[in-house]
C-alpha cells in the first residue's frame, strides 16, 4: 500500500491523527533526517504526519522566563535570531555546526531533538541550558526536562499518541558562559564527540565556579549530563588540575560505541580534550566580555 | 498518487507523483528536468541542490507536496535564452569543473549564497558551500569563480 501523507493545520488535527494511529503516523519536521530513514528502509510508517502547516509550531518567543521555542523552528532561524543571540548563545553556537547550510535551512529543532541520533550537535548544548521540552497529546500536556527526554539508542519519552511542541530554556544565571565544541572528521559530519558546557561563576568567590554544567553527545546511547564531573568540580577554583581532574572523570562517565568513524576508546579520549578545549573556551568567553550575559 | 502544481522556473507545472514523493523525483522523472543530479540520495553531496523559497535545499530530503505554492529553480532557471548568466560564464572562466556532476549544484548553493550575502568572504563562501562535494578537482576554481562573480555584481 503507498504511504499516505497527511498535512494538518492545526495542532488539534494533528494529534487526532497521532490517537487513532499511534505511531503509524509518523510526524515529519524538516525531514532531513527522516526522509535519509525512509530511503534506507529504515523505517516504514503507514502515514507522514507534516507538521509543516501548524502555525503553532513555528516561532520563538523571548519571555522573562527565558526563551520558548516553537518545535518547527529550523537551524538557520536559530543560527540567525537576535534572541537567540542575546539570551542563549549557546544554542545558536551548536545550530551553526549542525550538518550543511542545506540541511540547517530546513532541519528543525523539534525534528533534532525527537530522532535522537547519536552525535547531534543541539543535545549538548541544550542539556547544559536545563532545557526541557512540551509534550502535547489530545488529553494532557506535559513538561519533560531534557535529562529525562533521552532514553535509548534513537527513543525519546515522545509517546505514540504525543508530538513535541516546544523547547523552553529558561534564563540564564548571571555571568554564565557557555561553550560548544564539536569533534567530526569534516565539519558537516555528526559529532564524533560533542561537549556542551555552562559556567556559572561564584557570586562570593570570584576565581570559583559556582556551577559547571557538561553536556556529552555521540559517546554513549543517549546524550546525557556528566553530572559526576559537575559535582567535584563546584564550588572549586578551576585551575589546570582541576580543569584535568573534571575531563577524566566526565570521560569515565560515558559509555561510547565503536563504528566505522571512532573506536570506543578514540571517542573516550577525545571527551577529555573537547572538556578541557570546551571549558578554557568558556573561561575565556567569560574574561572577554566581563560580566553579562552568556 | 497526487496530483501536484509546482512552480518551477517561474512556470507552473502539473506533475503527477506518490503523495510521498521527493521534489528531486518530481522534478527528474515527472519533469524531466534532469540538469538537478541524483548522487547519494542521503543529503550528503548536494548535487541534487535547487533553490526553494530562494534557499539552498537539497531536493533528495525535500518532499515534493511541501514545494506547491513555493518558488522552485532549477540550474535550467539560470540560463536567459540560451545565455549563460555571470555565474556559469565565470564556471567555466576559472575552470570550476571537471567531470561536471556537482556543477549544477554547486551552481544552485552559490546563488542562494550571493542572494543572502552578495559579498561573502572566502570563509562565507566556504560555508555556503559545505554541504556539496567535489570528487574531481576539488574547490579553488570554484570559490574563485564565487568571488569573482561577488565582486562583478552582476
Amino acid at each position: 500500500m503507498e504511504r499516505k501523507l497527511v498535512r494538518p493545520h492545526s495542532m488539534d488535527e494533528a494529534l487526532s491523527q497521532r490517537e487513532q494511529h499511534g505511531m503509524d503516523a509518523l510526524p515529519i519536521a524538516g525531514g532531513q533526517s527522516l526522509l535519509v530513514m525512509l530511503r534506507n528502509k529504515l523505517i516504514d510508517p503507514k502515514i507522514l504526519l507534516d507538521l509543516e502547516s501548524i502555525g503553532e509550531l513555528r516561532g520563538l518567543q523571548r519571555q522573562s522566563s527565558g526563551v520558548s521555542i516553537g518545535a518547527m523552528t529550523t537551524f538557520f532561524d536559530l543560527l540567525s535570531s537576535t534572541d537567540v543571540q542575546s539570551a542563549v548563545p549557546l544554542l545558536g553556537q551548536a545550530a551553526a555546526k549542525v550538518g550543511s547550510t542545506a540541511i540547517r535551512n530546513l532541519g528543525t529543532i523539534g525534528g533534532n531533538l525527537c530522532h535522537n541520533e547519536p552525535g547531534a550537535d543541539l543535545p549538548p548544548a541544550l542539556l547544559v541550558l536545563n532545557a526541557s521540552v512540551e509534550l502535547r497529546s489530545r488529553k494532557a500536556t506535559r513538561k519533560v526536562t531534557l535529562t529525562e527526554f533521552f532514553r535509548g539508542f534513537f527513543e525519546t519519552a515522545v509517546a505514540p499518541e504525543e508530538i513535541l511542541s516546544r523547547v523552553e530554556i529558561p534564563i540564564l544565571p548571571q555571568g554564565a558562559r557557555g561553550a560548544y565544541i564539536k569533534h567530526a572528521i569534516s565539519p558537516e559530519d555528526l559529532a564524533i564527540a560533542g561537549v556542551a558546557v555552562m559556567l556559572v561563576p561564584d557570586e562570593n568567590k570570584a576565581d570559583a565556579v559556582g556551577e559547571l554544567r557538561i553536556g556529552l553527545g555521540g559517546v554513549a546511547p543517549v546524550p546525557f549530563r556528566a553530572a559526576k564531573a559537575e559535582a567535584a568540580v563546584n564550588g572549586k577554583v578551576l585551575n589546570d588540575d582541576a580543569i584535568r581532574a573534571v575531563a577524566e572523570i566526565a570521560a569515565s562517565e560515558a559509555e561510547p560505541m565503536s563504528d566505522p568513524h571512532a573506536s570506543a576508546d578514540y571517542r573516550r579520549k577525545m571527551i577529555k580534550v573537547l572538556v578541557r578545549r570546551a571549558i578554557a573556551a568558556a573561561m575565556e568567553r567569560a574574561e572577554r566580555n566581563g560580566h553579562g550575559k552568556a | 498518487m497526487a496530483k501536484l502544481k509546482l512552480e518551477v522556473n517561474g512556470e507552473s507545472l502539473g506533475v503527477e507523483a506518490a503523495e510521498t514523493a521527493l521534489l528531486l523525483d518530481a522534478l527528474r522523472e515527472g519533469l524531466g528536468l534532469t540538469g538537478t543530479k541524483r548522487g547519494c540520495e542521503t543529503s550528503h553531496c548536494g548535487a541534487c541542490t535547487v533553490l526553494l523559497g530562494g534557499v539552498a535545499v537539497h531536493s533528495c530530503v525535500v518532499l515534493a507536496a511541501r514545494c506547491e505554492g513555493k518558488e522552485i529553480t532549477t540550474v535550467e532557471g539560470l540560463s536567459r535564452d540560451g545565455e549563460l548568466n555571470e555565474l556559469q560564464r565565470l564556471f567555466l572562466k576559472h575552470g570550476a569543473l571537471q567531470c561536471g556532476y556537482c556543477t549544477p549544484g554547486m551552481l544552485m548553493a552559490a546563488t542562494a549564497l550571493l542572494r543572502r550575502n552578495p559579498k561573502p568572504s572566502l570563509e562565507e563562501i566556504k560555508v555556503g558551500l559545505d554541504g556539496n562535494l567535489c570528487r574531481c578537482t576539488g574547490y579553488t576554481g570554484i570559490f574563485e569563480a564565487i568571488q569573482a562573480c561577488a565582486l562583478s555584481g552582476k
